[in-house]
């Protein structure tokens, strides 16, 4: 299909695009629209440095390669080099979407369905605006390599999310439900979900206190844990922050004891949902990652790059978050594994403190945190009245070390606009966990 | 029939660094077309990436008016404009080269360092017209680095950040600002006491402190009686010295003179907040009409959607002092990194700072342990507001300085 150069490591990564969206504000509709393009990343690697060209004409894909590939230096070892060595070589079609694509369903079935929904928030008074948007996307993907890579697979999203602004008086409150899936019929039925939504925002309105800033035990409801999961552990265990640095290696080994011992966090493509990756975008297959099992480092997430800097194994998790960047270590689906409480043991150990219902955003450095949306006094072991807080805290790693309880039952959440990481953004990903209690948390 | 024609054309070089090395070049080159007919109040778009041909796309835009979206305002007309911001800056075929060297001088002066992210050189173009004599084109060539940095000892995945976007590259101004952030760096403050001090943050930052004022001034937020801010159209409700506009001006990279529906403000800039008056939220057509407020020009639109209202750029009028002056003998907490903070409903603010410097107007003293800072948006920009730099962070940056009295303690 493609004349590779030789002496260079190539690949070209075509994508066959669908994407449609229809958006509603308090009632007006204000688009509907359904998309379809094509763009293509080509990578050429001459042992030392990476040549990338992202290009919307994909008719000048052969003219690409022969540009970059004269810019890099050709070596007759190229195809020993350990990253190139690593870089598995796959022949398949794995279209799991074929017969059930969001393409092949209307966007005045897309319309119906979303302004389906615009008749719950006429009903509350309080709300005082509104605005839903439905999103879905489905890409083909074609990699094609100098080893003989010729994959041909796809990957799905459906996205439903509803901005409610409340206004009672004074008083101002603004609420996102959201739900995302890999299919159509995972964002429809929502009505008595949206409805109780809802009804809990404006209970929140009405009663939510100042907080008493200060270090608290804190229960993470299924969502936040995931946000948690993602944030706390999860970019830390993204190999490429690894390369060359050997105190980050030694402070990460695998083995190494840095939480609950009943802690696990996984990660992996293979699972359904926003997350699902069959085949990363070097064309490696999805494996199923522990990133901590049993409380102690158990993996980490890799490219064909970061794998032969540390001397480990390819995991699948090279991702671009489309064809105008290059892949680069991301997660898929993340997960707390769950443990043996049930969710009223959890919160019975709580004599005071706080539950994190729903959230607004998560980021993860050396202090990770979490902004709550709806978040809970706790009051001997019993749920209270809402509290406002602007920011919840904590070091990565004594956290890890701070949880003390984890429910029994996962919930696991798919996110369409997703992940950020460095100009990448947003990527699909799923996220989640059970409920999780964590002890002297820093609430602001 | 109205036919209005849209286009981004994107061509950017982007060096990625690892380990304070080029570890690979990045080419791309995009472009974007959209197309919207507009007949009988409603509009109908379509759009395509790369190559096209406008016959096919009008006819889908011809198609797509039978989703009936309702359009019923009047199109920008008559206004033909041009501007090409190009300067003398550095041509794609010599940049790795410098940055080659500028990332060997970093080796040399910062050995205790790991500098990894992006140098990219970005030319856009954006263009709007349409069949009622609208032309508005825009051309920019501009350098944005971003430089992580990291102490070889850390177990941290960054440490720091230095970043700049203008329209110069200089290595020696580069090194320059490194050193200063990274000596700074080096040297180990502790806050001397829990308390209030002058919190400075780059202009280009103003979603950390001011997102409540950005989120409350949104038109359609505003007229539906959801802001906070709602209420209070005409009522000086922040300090004198605080005056907010929309801009789009030269400086301001990134964000053409015009807005998606090709409205073009008097000097690129409309005031939002006079001496701490409200004057108007952001509107576009729609939310302009429908709350009869000002147009302010805030439309946006995806390459192949229909114009929204959406999150223009603002800032902060600049006062007619220097940061050391603003500063007043005291010194002031630098914010270089701080991340994940937000407000509560009511407006408390409060975020983690990753990383802080201690900064006396003129230079950075020295590295504080990580902080949190607090306040409430109507102090921040009320009677805690000290005001906006004349002068810039750094001889690369077009960014300003904005001073905030708040209260700030150890993590």
């Amino acid at each position: 299909m493609f004349k590779f150069p030789d002496g260079l490591y190539t690949d070209v990564r075509i994508e066959n695009v669908y994407q449609s969206k229809v958006a509603v504000t308090s009632g007006d509709l204000d688009e509907t629209k359904v998309r379809s393009y094509r763009g293509a990343f080509v990578r050429v690697f001459d042992g030392e440095r990476w040549y990338y060209s992202s290009i919307s004409d994909v008719d000048n894909i052969q003219q690409e390669i022969d540009q970059l590939a004269s810019f890099a230096r050709p070596t007759t070892s190229i195809k020993d080099h350990p990253v190139v060595s690593r870089l598995q070589i796959h022949q398949n079609e794995a279209l799991k979407f074929k017969n059930d694509s969001v393409s092949d369903i209307s966007i005045e079935e897309k319309r119906r369905m979303l302004e389906g929904y615009s008749g719950i928030m006429d009903l509350e008074p309080l709300i005082s605006s509104w605005k839903s948007v439905y999103l879905d996307k489905r890409v083909i993907k074609e990699i094609y390599s100098s080893k003989g890579t010729q994959l041909r697979f796809d990957s799905q999203y459906t996205w439903l999310q509803i901005l409610f602004n409340f206004a009672a008086g004074e008083d101002k409150f603004m609420e996102i439900y959201a739900r995302g899936s890999d299919v159509f019929s995972g964002i429809t039925d929502k009505g008595a979900e949206i409805s109780d939504h809802i009804n809990r925002s404006v209970e929140f309105m009405h009663n939510a206190q100042p907080l008493k800033p200060g270090r608290y035990t804190v229960v993470l409801s299924p969502a936040v844990a995931g946000v948690f999961a993602h944030e706390s552990f999860g970019h830390k265990s993204e190999a490429d922050f690894m390369i060359g640095d050997e105190r980050m290696k030694q402070e990460w080994q695998i083995g190494k004891k840095v939480g609950f011992e009943s802690l696990s966090i996984i990660d992996d493509g293979n699972i359904a949902g926003v997350g699902y990756t069959p085949y990363d975008d070097e064309g490696t297959r999805a494996e199923k990652t522990y990133l901590i099992r049993d409380g102690k480092i158990a993996g980490r997430l890799h490219s064909g790059r970061t794998a032969a800097s540390l001397d480990e194994e390819i995991t699948g998790n090279a991702r671009a978050v489309n064809f105008e960047y290059e892949p680069i270590v991301r997660m898929t689906t993340t997960y707390i594994a769950p443990g043996n409480m049930t969710k009223e043991e959890l919160f019975a150990g709580v004599k005071e403190g706080i539950y994190l219902d729903t959230y607004m955003h998560g980021s993860g450095l050396s202090t990770f945190t979490i902004a709550p949306n709806m978040a809970y006094y706790i009051k001997d072991g019993k749920l209270a009245e809402p509290v406002h807080v602007s920011v919840v805290t904590g070091n990565v790693l004594e956290t890890l070390g701070d949880i003390d309880g984890i429910s029994d039952t996962l919930e696991l959440y798919s996110v369409a606009e997703g992940c950020g990481k460095k100009e990448q953004r947003p990527l699909p990903v799923g996220f989640g966990g059970p409920y999780i209690r964590v002890r002297n948390m820093n609430v602001r | 029939m109205l036919k209005e024609k849209s286009y981004i054309r994107n061509k950017e070089l982007s060096i990625n660094v690892e380990q304070t090395k080029i570890d690979s070049l990045r080419r791309k080159t995009i472009s974007k077309t959209g197309l919207r007919i507009y007949r009988n109040g409603l509009i109908g778009t379509a759009g395509t990436i790369g190559n096209y041909d406008e016959q096919v796309l009008e006819e889908q835009a011809l198609a797509a008016l039978h989703n009936r979206i309702p359009y019923p305002y009047e199109l920008t007309k008559d206004l033909s404009i041009s501007e090409r911001y190009t300067s003398c800056i550095i041509s794609e075929q010599s940049l790795p080269a410098e940055v080659e060297e500028l990332l060997e001088l970093v080796q040399r002066e910062q050995p205790g360092f790991i500098f990894s992210n992006r140098v990219n050189l970005i030319e856009q173009e954006t263009g709007l017209s349409n069949n009622a004599g609208l032309d508005l084109y825009e051309y920019d060539r501009y350098v944005e680095l971003n430089l992580l940095f990291k102490e070889t000892t850390s177990v941290n995945i960054y440490d720091g950040a230095v970043y700049f976007k203008g329209r110069q590259y200089d290595n020696e101004l580069i090194l320059k600002m490194i050193n200063q952030i990274c000596d700074a760096y080096k040297n180990k403050h502790d806050l001397p006491r829990e308390g209030r001090y002058p919190v400075i943050f780059e202009t280009g930052q103003l979603a950390i402190p001011l997102r409540k004022v950005i989120t409350g001034l949104h038109g359609e937020t505003f007229g539906s009686n959801s802001s906070p801010l709602s209420d209070r159209r005409g009522q000086q409700i922040f300090s004198d010295r605080f005056t907010l506009y929309q801009a789009s001006t030269s400086a301001d990279i990134g964000t053409p003179f015009f807005d998606a529906e090709g409205v073009v403000n008097e000097g690129y800039c409309y005031t939002l907040i006079e001496e701490g008056r409200i004057i108007t939220p952001y509107t576009n057509k729609k939310f302009s009409q429908k709350f009869d407020l000002p147009l302010t020009g805030a439309a946006t639109a995806e390459y192949d959607g229909v114009p929204t209202l959406g999150w223009p750029n603002l800032r902060i009028r600049e006062s007619e002092k220097t940061v050391k002056e603003l500063l007043g003998g005291r010194v002031g907490i630098y914010v270089i990194i701080a991340s994940g903070g937000d407000f509560t409903h009511t407006g408390d603010f409060s975020t983690p700072v990753q990383l802080a410097l201690f900064f006396d107007g003129e230079r950075f003293v020295g590295r504080l342990p990580e902080l949190n800072i607090s306040s409430n948006i109507f102090r921040m920009c009320g009677e805690d507001f000290i005001g906006v730099s004349k002068d810039s962070p750094s001889e690369l940056s077009l960014e300003k300085c904005l001073l905030i009295d708040m209260n700030v303690s150890k993590i």
